[in-house]
């Protein structure tokens, strides 16, 4: 193959690995206290649609981001007071604001723009070239000629990593998805970690939305996300819950995103439906052989609440 | 000559719902003593210290901590005025280092990275100071039941605890690290710290305890010193009218004796060979047993020694070879229905886990595993109001506190959904009983009952294999006593030449001597 | 404890105080709603009023409801009965394109036999099919341990490729101008019970099902180790059941009763294969689902209350210009606030 070809492709994979490791940092953050959220379409489908707009009134691309986090900030608070403080099951309120998600994302969008002939556009997200490191033959087209987006999220998945294994806080964080009675009697407020982590997590979520309409679409369309929420609760799975295997793991999806896609164009008669299905079924087969080195927080999934009597 | 009291509990109230778990309880502790509160389960003292930790908000009473009142709210105030609690059920997490359970929640160096080595030299110190050795960096999952203990009194000791709060620290531990434990508490108190000792067991308080105070449903009995205590005062306050000391099994067994060595001729249950799991996960190697009518045959050792194992190999819930039978027929290969089709009965250890159903009704609790079976079934059709009938006498023949068959079982207490279990297990008729833990969370009349109801089948005929980890159980009810340790059978003692030291060797394991 | 207490039958609540968390759960959902729409500047009783009686208030709006009504019961069913075994099948959408394909597909090739033959073999591919569907997260559950909610997930989306390349490709309707196929063959086609407006003898056949499951689960042994399996796998293990054929079994049953749901809508409805025809009857049935609690009694009501509100919703948009994406929110509203209500009550 063409040795410019390959480059180019490297770049699309980087640059379609960004709403992965957005929404897999994002779901991971609140996995790791135990939240485990499946609102993820529902949130990045809200984030693309309030993004979106935020950004086509005010011309601001930066804006709709900064709408895009508060929305789904607030998606995170709300999991977190359903669950950690009203002690409601996390995964039939994930399925609850999902609902909510995907009807609020296209209502809204109707009510504030109406039908149209034509979609209202915003200018998609340019590069931003990184000085010197971009001149850098290969490496530097692949990884520093790209927009802000992501230089950002390969920051985050550093700094999460950081944060996570690297100091008492994330200890902490963490104690609180692996054993949230051992960690409330060693006087870790539990409840205050899940507030933080789910909304924090909810943000990035929404974030990894808003990144669809601003660099790829330059419009929200209803189902503009294509199922890339679940597919990053996929990913976070197989990323076994960490953020540097996450961020391989949103590499491997980015790529076969980009090769499905790709393959359309050099198809040679395989129809495009099929190549379409490439990346659900890539995931089922990578949850088939990834369930060997899954390592899942142990309390996932399960709300805590001091006073509950057990034995 | 009176020491300093370090700690006040005063008049200290808690209800969870309708249920009055403690009432106006007082509770006064000295310096360096080691106070023992004692009393059946579901007397209150978990509860009592839950509430002196924060776990639990009290709706009545106070705290005074050094003659100061003090308001904790949280287990962090309780941490910070110098309380320190080992819970019976370790609250560890597994995946981390020693050291990191140790320190959680401490304030650590964080620049340019967390460093854990000061705290790591500090381990080490108070580990030899007071006799509690463990490695900091191993991970807790790989570390055995009486290390986990010691880094539980390590994570108190580290946050330099007034008052260390230990309940029922003995369960899991052979008598020989109990003793070990006890000689750290003498450490510790003749250190000036104060230890607060939660136990059922009247021995262990007697050996250890300066002064004891007795808790009877949720109500303070009595506060001795150990000198001026008598076993038998203690007795009558622990178990006070709810029960006649006289006629019972537990305290006065020579009635027992007399019956006790009935057995019958017939072989119930023949195990021979047994080795169940594979590869790495083997829970026992090549176990060989005989159960005949009418006899019990009781399995001690410390907790996760193969006990589990051995039972769900002999339900076909686990892959085995060697053989089973029961009544002269093969079960090794058939699936677990059919062989509790056998007229087999089994109370699982861990009711949460493998018994309970908690969504479910109490009914439908009642019928796991017969949900098939006459009466309860034709076999497709299950029969409703049989099913409820019969619930409602097993709900009153076993006290199972409930307001009704068709309420959520969900909202039993712990030692009711033991009565569940219990009922379930002796509500048809059956020739093998596998009754594992089968009075842990009982108070001591229900644990009356439940001895009561074994001897009673045991009388018809019934096989019984009973694996507890409570020694006084074993020696109380058992035939024979089997100890296992680490899957492999370490010997057998018959009744009679019971003793504590010895199955304390083999659950440690040491093989018997012959 | 007194002994009158421990023997009594009698139900603890009346009926009413078990419906008050319900009413109050709508009334909440629709006061939120209302704010939200007197705020966007909307007449916010006339648009209440759309949608709360439309249905009711004519013939054409109660037929519309009844065929509404239809897969909501299926797909609420496709929902509840894995998750009765605690699986969750999120996957009814995929299961329902499926069961109409292969509906679809029977229809067209053997558009010549007889009605009496052909319209049941038109249910059974769809049964099949849908079942199919949900075989493939069964299985991966079974065999490798794989998640239930994510697989059937991701099934959802392959169908789409599937009905798009069926629709454009073999059976390609060139006169519409959206992936459609060809009609099936008029013997194929659900005997009608009213004629005009139309409704279809699907409704009848649903209510059978509904009746059958709700047997199945609350009066036999076997769904008596569904409830088991779904309060506690371990336990029903341990105790003899055979947890993982249960969960492979639960998670089909529900795929096939997706399956009939695009059978009933190909054989009643549509005569053929519309892209989208999913509509949202995946949220939906998950919704109806969770509102009823597992009670498959209460089933069949609360879709049909779903589905009030759902005709209320195109009469919304037809008639004021407010997205039917509003009722969505509200019906999502009424979830929350009903599972809400347990909170409530355990206080």
């Amino acid at each position: 193959m063409d040795f410019e070809l390959i480059i180019g492709f490297a770049g699309l994979v980087f640059l379609a690995m960004v709403p992965y490791i957005f929404a897999g940092l994002g779901t991971m953050l609140a996995g790791q206290t135990g939240l485990f959220i499946v609102a993820q379409e529902g949130i990045m489908l809200t984030g693309a649609s309030i993004g979106f707009l935020g950004a086509y009134w005010t011309d601001n691309l930066f804006v709709g981001v900064l709408t895009a986090i508060v929305a789904g900030g607030l998606f995170g608070l709300a999991f977190a007071f359903f669950t950690t403080t009203l002690n409601m099951n996390q995964f039939v309120t994930g399925l609850a604001l999902f609902f909510v998600g995907l009807a609020l994302s296209t209502l809204i969008f109707k009510l504030a723009i109406g039908v149209t002939l034509t979609p209202p556009l915003v200018p998609t997200l340019d590069k931003l070239p990184i000085p010197l490191l971009s001149q850098i033959p290969v490496v530097g087209d692949i990884l520093f000629n790209q927009n802000i987006f992501v230089y950002l999220s390969l920051l985050l998945s550093g700094a999460l990593y950081y944060f996570l294994y690297r100091t008492s806080y994330g200890l902490e964080l963490r104690s609180i998805g692996e054993n949230p009675k051992a960690a409330d009697s060693l006087g870790i407020n539990v409840k205050r970690g899940r507030y933080f982590a789910a909304i924090g997590g909810a943000m990035l979520i929404s974030m990894a939305g808003v990144f669809l309409p601003l660099v790829y679409t330059g419009t929200f369309t209803e189902g503009i996300t294509q199922g890339r929420g679940w597919l990053a609760i996929a990913l976070t799975f197989f990323g076994g819950w960490r953020p540097h295997t996450i961020f391989i793991g949103a590499l491997f999806f980015a790529a076969v995103d980009v090769f499905a896609l790709r393959a359309q164009v050099f198809g040679g008669g395989i129809p495009h439906q099929f190549l379409l299905t490439m990346p659900y079924i890539a995931t089922l087969l990578i949850m088939v052989f990834g369930s060997r080195w899954v390592r899942v927080p142990t309390f996932l999934g399960q709300n805590y609440d001091r006073e509950k009597r057990s034995v | 000559m009176p020491k300093d009291i370090v700690l006040e509990m005063q008049n200290v109230s808690k209800r969870f719902g309708s249920v009055i778990a403690l009432d106006d309880v007082n509770l006064s502790i000295q310096k360096g003593e080691v106070h023992g509160l004692l009393g059946g389960n579901g007397a209150g003292k978990t509860t009592l210290m839950n509430v002196l930790y924060g776990l639990y908000q009290s709706d009545a009473g106070q705290v005074r901590l050094g003659g100061e009142p003090i308001s904790v709210h949280s287990p962090k105030d309780a941490i910070n005025s110098g309380i320190g609690m080992v819970h019976q059920r370790f609250l560890q997490i597994n995946r981390f280092t020693v050291t990191e359970n140790i320190v959680l929640g401490t304030d650590l160096q964080n620049w340019p990275r967390l460093n854990l080595d000061t705290a790591k030299e500090k381990i080490n110190e108070l580990g030899e100071r007071f006799g509690l050795p463990v490695d900091p960096d191993a991970i807790l999952s790989d570390l055995p039941m009486g290390v986990r203990q010691r880094v539980e009194i390590l994570k108190a000791l580290y946050r330099g605890v007034q008052v260390l709060v230990l309940d029922e620290p003995t369960t899991n531990l052979t008598p020989q690290e109990v003793d070990a434990l006890f000689e750290s508490l003498r450490v510790m108190v003749d250190d000036g710290l104060s230890v607060i000792f939660i136990t059922h067991k009247l021995r262990e308080v007697l050996e250890v305890c300066d002064r004891i105070t007795v808790l009877r449903h949720g109500k303070n009995v009595l506060t001795m010193e150990r000198e001026d205590a008598s076993e038998e005062a203690f007795v009558t306050a622990m178990v006070g009218s709810d029960l006649d000391v006289e006629s019972s099994i537990i305290f006065s067994s020579e009635q027992l004796e007399k019956t006790i060595g009935d057995v019958g001729q017939d072989t119930i249950l023949e195990v021979a060979d047994l080795t169940v799991g594979e590869g790495e996960l083997v829970g026992v190697k090549s176990c060989s047993l005989t159960l005949h009518a009418g006899e019990i045959l009781g399995v001690a050792g410390v907790s996760g020694n193969g006990q589990l194992e051995l039972i769900e190999g002999i339900l076909g819930l686990r892959p085995v070879h060697g053989s089973v039978l029961m009544q002269g027929t093969d079960v090794s290969t058939l699936e677990t229905h059919e062989i509790l089709k056998n007229s087999v009965a089994y109370v699982p250890e861990d009711r949460w886990q493998d018994g309970f159903l908690p969504t479910a009704n109490v009914a439908q609790n009642l019928i796991l595993g017969l949900h098939r079976q006459a009466p309860y079934s034709d076999g497709r059709l299950l029969q409703r109001h049989t099913i409820l009938d019969r619930s409602n006498q097993l709900i009153e023949e076993f006290n199972i506190k409930t307001p009704g068959a068709q309420d959520t079982a969900g909202n039993l207490s712990g030692g009711n959904i033991q009565r569940v279990m219990l009922a379930r297990a002796f509500s048809l008729p059956v020739d093998l009983l596998l009754i594992h833990n089968p009075t842990r969370g009982l108070d001591i009349p229900s644990m009356e009952f439940v001895y009561k109801k074994i001897l009673e089948r045991k009388q018809e005929g019934m096989a019984t294999l009973l694996i507890s980890e409570n020694l006084d159980e074993l020696f109380l009810l058992s035939n024979r006593i089997m100890v296992l340790c680490n899957g492999e059978q370490m010997g057998e003692l018959q009744r009679g030449s019971y003793d504590k030291y010895a199955v304390g060797r083999m659950m440690s394991g040491v093989r018997q001597s012959e | 404890m007194s002994e009158t207490a421990l023997t009594s039958s009698k139900p603890k609540n009346s009926l009413l105080s078990q419906a008050l968390p319900y009413i109050l759960a709508v009334l909440a959902a629709f006061l939120a709603t209302g704010i939200f729409l007197w705020l966007a500047g909307f007449d916010v009783l006339r648009a209440y009023q759309t949608i709360l009686f439309t249905s009711l208030s004519s013939r054409n709006g109660f037929i519309q409801t009844l065929l509404k009504f239809v897969p909501l019961v299926l797909t609420a069913l496709a929902f509840t009965i894995p998750s009765k075994a605690n699986k969750f099948n999120i996957g009814s959408e995929g299961q329902l394109l499926l069961g109409a394909t292969g509906a679809v597909a029977v229809g067209i090739l053997f558009a010549d036999l007889p009605s009496i033959i052909l319209i049941p073999l038109c249910l059974l591919a769809g049964i099949i099919c849908g079942g199919f569907w949900a075989l493939v997260p069964a299985w991966l559950l079974y065999r490798f341990g794989i998640n239930e909610i994510l697989s059937t997930v991701l099934m959802n989306f392959i169908s789409f490729q599937v009905i798009d390349y069926v629709a454009t490709e073999i059976w390609r309707d060139p006169l519409a101008g959206h992936p459609t196929t060809i009609a099936i063959g008029e013997n194929a086609e659900l005997p009608l019970l009213v004629s005009s407006p139309p409704l279809h003898s699907g409704i009848i056949i649903v209510l059978i099902v509904a009746a059958l499951v709700y047997f199945y689960t609350d009066y036999t042994s076997a769904g008596y180790e569904l409830v088991a399996t779904g309060s506690n796998a371990k336990a029903a293990k341990v105790y003899g059941i055979n947890t993982r054929v249960l969960f492979v079994l639960a998670l089909v049953l529900g795929g096939a009763m997706g399956g009939l749901a695009g059978a009933i809508e190909v054989t009643g409805n549509h005569h053929r294969l519309i892209e989208g025809m999913q509509s949202n009857f995946l949220p939906l049935g998950i919704i109806i689902g969770l509102l009823s609690r597992g009670n498959h009694a209460a089933i069949p009501f609360v879709a049909f209350f779903i589905a009030v509100l759902e005709v209320g919703a195109s009469a919304l948009q037809r008639t004021m210009f407010i997205p039917v994406e509003l009722v969505f929110i509200v019906e999502a509203l009424i979830l929350i606030f009903v599972l809400l209500s347990d909170f409530v009550r355990r206080k």
